[in-house]
């Protein structure tokens, strides 16, 4: 049996006027890219926070790579990349980097060392400028970001808590930040983070929970979660100009004894085929009605409709963020 | 314990080289050298205008006063009194001469008017009017040129020979107090009393600066969420420890600054004094003992340990810096509260006031050094003081533990009492 980087069974963790975290179990082999899925309030930073010994749980058992947070040293071998972003504003870049390093137990030799490869991967040095020497506030916030991001990584940790780690990434920052997780994932470290943006997780997660409510509501691979949704679905895109033909294409959509719903984007629509309906027979449908098929592809529900299913079907309003 | 010393050294290291460390360690002997060279040049500067004897003396005693008064003011009998005009006029004259001789000082022939009557020779007053009424150096010039020869006056008219008069009033005695304490004399009285006063004010703005500092610290780490990442490496007392330590460091370092600087300074007055081209003089500041230094230093630390602890707290409980001015109002009172005791203590430092407030832990680390300073302390007083103090420390940092580790991470609205209770009671 492959060994867990994180474990958590039955954890409880209550605020004053609400449960954070409701009988939570998780499991997350070693090596894996997991993801917390969950709408605002599901409990996920609170979930993260006991994991990092930050916050103790009220009940439960907790252990990262084998070992109680509490243990002395564990904590030197995780790296967290918070929410809230933060650094010392008025520090130096090399200082603050150089800082978390030794937090993290990091000797300084090695530390410089790494700092330099890292400023330099990452771009905030080379070409005759050394952003390292310069005060964090003089910084862009996207240069903030990678110096946090470096901060999270500089002592090669084996397992990696990133709690939204998407949320006010320009799309460079958030392109440097997913290769970052894919080269992690490849060199056997363990990736555990937390998000409301599903299409990061569907494409980068070997296995998710959903929790809502502090509670788990669906977990396992993305695949196998997939498999037990169930339901058929189709992508659909019609072309830009559809004409007169669009009222047509919209009652075919309509018709309920075909079409169990749609999930429209406009040009791109995700239509769930009613159980016993016929694929072929709604194409021929939208053919007779007019309509300008651009892409018609039988897929597997994707993880945000699992994810609205499960949330909806767990009664808790989910607060999207209109990330998708 | 590296982890404790990186925090540690990244708070020390930050604000030692800040400019407002370098700017404020500077302040103090700049201070101390006001006090060392600012008299002698003062007193250098001092001294009567060159042309006070430039007046009009209407004499109206009928006595030679007038141009006794004429003559000290030129330097005695021997000098040269063509500057002093002396009009010797009847009473019933008096005015008109004045009006007369108000004209000159109008027309700039003059200084101005010193009027001498009966009333003068009876002791009673002189009267003077001119340009330069408000200097004070020229007006204590005139005035000790009057009394003593209205002195010399009725002396030699009680019988006594005029040079026997001169001797007699020719006095210029000084007080120089000297306090007497069991270690032998120790500097002028005075002196003393501006050194504890010193001392007492040091202690207290390096308290409140410093405490203040700690809140601020916590505030900052806060407010940039930089807290939430520290704390998932090291527990939240560790970093509460490494600021409190690293923040009394940068103090302490301040505090031997301003007494090393101040001591080399002191020591080689005579020196810059003369590079200034000053002449010294005679200015006995208290020799500061190493039992006085030592319990000096231990009162700072746990001062500081107990306000830092509290103003922790604050800094915890809040998410702005508005808020933190408010809060740490109950905070800051204790400490001035403290400081309005100096007066009490200065004029009584071994009465019963100043015994109780020694005793009070919030007061102690400000009363004690300044009573230490002026007065003989017993070892039992001390010894009660400071474990008195070192309980509260304990009781204060427990407390301020348990609220820095809970409202560290918590943000918006500002926790009520009970909701402070159930954190400093909540244990994991």
């Amino acid at each position: 049996m492959t060994p867990l980087a994180v474990e958590l069974q039955h954890v409880v963790k209550r605020f004053r006027h609400h449960v954070a975290v409701d009988d939570l179990s998780l499991a997350v082999p070693v090596g894996t890219v997991y993801g917390l899925l969950g709408p605002n309030g599901a409990g996920k930073t609170s979930t993260i926070r006991m994991l990092l010994n930050i916050i103790a749980p009220d009940a439960g058992r907790i252990a990262i790579l084998g070992a109680a947070p509490s243990q002395p040293g564990i904590l030197d071998r995780v790296g967290y990349l918070p929410e809230e972003r933060g650094l010392y504003r008025t520090m130096r870049v090399r200082d603050v980097l150089r800082f978390l390093a030794r937090l993290k137990g990091l000797r300084r030799d090695t530390a410089d060392a790494r700092i330099e490869r890292w400023l330099e991967r990452l771009e905030l040095r080379g070409n005759g400028i050394d952003w390292g020497r310069a005060r964090v506030d003089e910084l862009s916030r996207g240069m903030q970001q990678k110096v946090q991001f470096i901060g999270t990584l500089l002592h090669d940790p084996e397992l990696v808590i990133l709690d939204e780690p998407f949320s006010g990434l320009d799309p460079v920052n958030a392109q440097v930040l997913k290769d970052s997780v894919v080269e992690l994932a490849r060199r056997g470290k363990t990736v555990l983070f937390s998000t409301h943006v599903m299409d990061n997780a569907e494409r980068m997660c070997d296995a998710v929970c959903i929790v809502a409510g502090g509670r788990a509501i669906r977990d396992g691979t993305v695949a196998s979660l997939k498999e037990a949704h169930g339901g058929r679905h189709v992508e659909l895109t019609l072309l830009a100009d559809a004409g007169d033909a669009g009222v047509a294409t919209m009652a075919v959509l309509s018709d309920r004894t075909l079409v169990e719903r749609v999930d429209d984007y406009g040009r791109s629509m995700s239509v769930e085929l009613r159980a016993g309906a016929d694929a072929q027979q709604l194409l021929r449908h939208l053919v007779d009605a007019g309509a300008q098929i651009e892409r018609f592809e039988m897929v597997r529900p994707s993880l945000r409709r699992i994810f609205l299913d499960a949330v909806g079907a767990a009664g808790t309003a989910p607060e999207m963020s209109g990330h998708g | 314990m590296d982890k404790l010393w990186a925090i540690f050294a990244r708070e020390y290291v930050e604000r030692v080289r800040s400019r407002w460390f370098i700017a404020s360690t500077l302040f103090a002997p700049l201070i101390l050298g006001s006090v060392i060279f600012l008299p002698p040049w003062l007193a250098s500067q001092s001294k009567p205008s060159a042309d006070v004897a430039r007046i009009v003396i209407v004499d109206a005693t009928g006595t030679s006063l007038g141009r006794r008064v004429a003559a000290h003011l030129n330097g005695g009998i021997t000098g040269d009194t063509t500057r002093t005009q002396v009009r010797t006029v009847a009473p019933a004259q008096l005015a008109a001469a004045e009006s007369l001789a108000t004209a000159d000082i109008l027309s700039h022939r003059v200084r101005g008017t010193l009027v001498l009557d009966a009333g003068t020779v009876a002791g009673v007053q002189a009267r003077y009017a001119g340009t330069n009424a408000t200097a004070a150096n020229d007006m204590a010039a005139i005035r000790d040129a009057v009394r003593q020869e209205v002195l010399a006056l009725r002396l030699e008219q009680a019988g006594v020979s005029p040079s026997d008069a001169a001797t007699l009033t020719r006095l210029d005695v000084k007080l120089v107090a000297n306090r007497v304490t069991e270690s032998g004399q120790s500097g002028r009285g005075d002196v003393n009393l501006l050194f504890a006063f010193a001392i007492a004010i040091v202690l207290y703005l390096s308290i409140f600066i410093y405490g203040q500092n700690v809140m601020r610290g916590v505030l900052e780490e806060k407010q940039s969420r930089v807290a939430e990442v520290v704390v998932s490496s090291v527990p939240a007392t560790r970093l509460l420890q490494g600021k409190v330590l690293g923040v009394g460091a940068v103090g302490l370092t301040q505090i031997v600054l301003w007494l090393g600087g101040s001591f080399l300074l002191f020591e080689h007055r005579s020196t810059i004094l003369e590079m200034l081209g000053l002449t010294s003089i005679d200015l006995a500041i208290p020799a500061l003992s190493l039992r006085l230094g030592v319990f000096l230093v231990l009162y700072f630390l746990l001062g500081y340990l107990f306000y830092a602890a509290l103003f922790a707290a604050v800094g915890a409980l809040v998410s702005s810096e508005q808020e933190a001015q408010q809060v740490q109002l109950p905070v800051a009172l204790l400490l001035v509260t403290s400081a309005l005791f100096i007066q009490p203590i200065l004029i009584a430092p071994e009465g019963t006031v100043a015994r109780t407030i020694s005793w009070i832990p919030f007061a102690a680390p400000i009363a004690m050094p300044l009573r230490l300073s002026v007065a003989p302390i017993s070892g039992a007083q001390l010894a009660g003081s400071l474990l008195a103090l070192a309980a509260s420390c304990y009781v204060a940092i427990w407390i301020a533990a348990r609220i820095y580790r809970v409202g560290l991470l918590m943000y918006g609205k500002r926790p009520a009492w009970r909701e402070i209770r159930r954190w400093v009671w909540y244990s994991e």
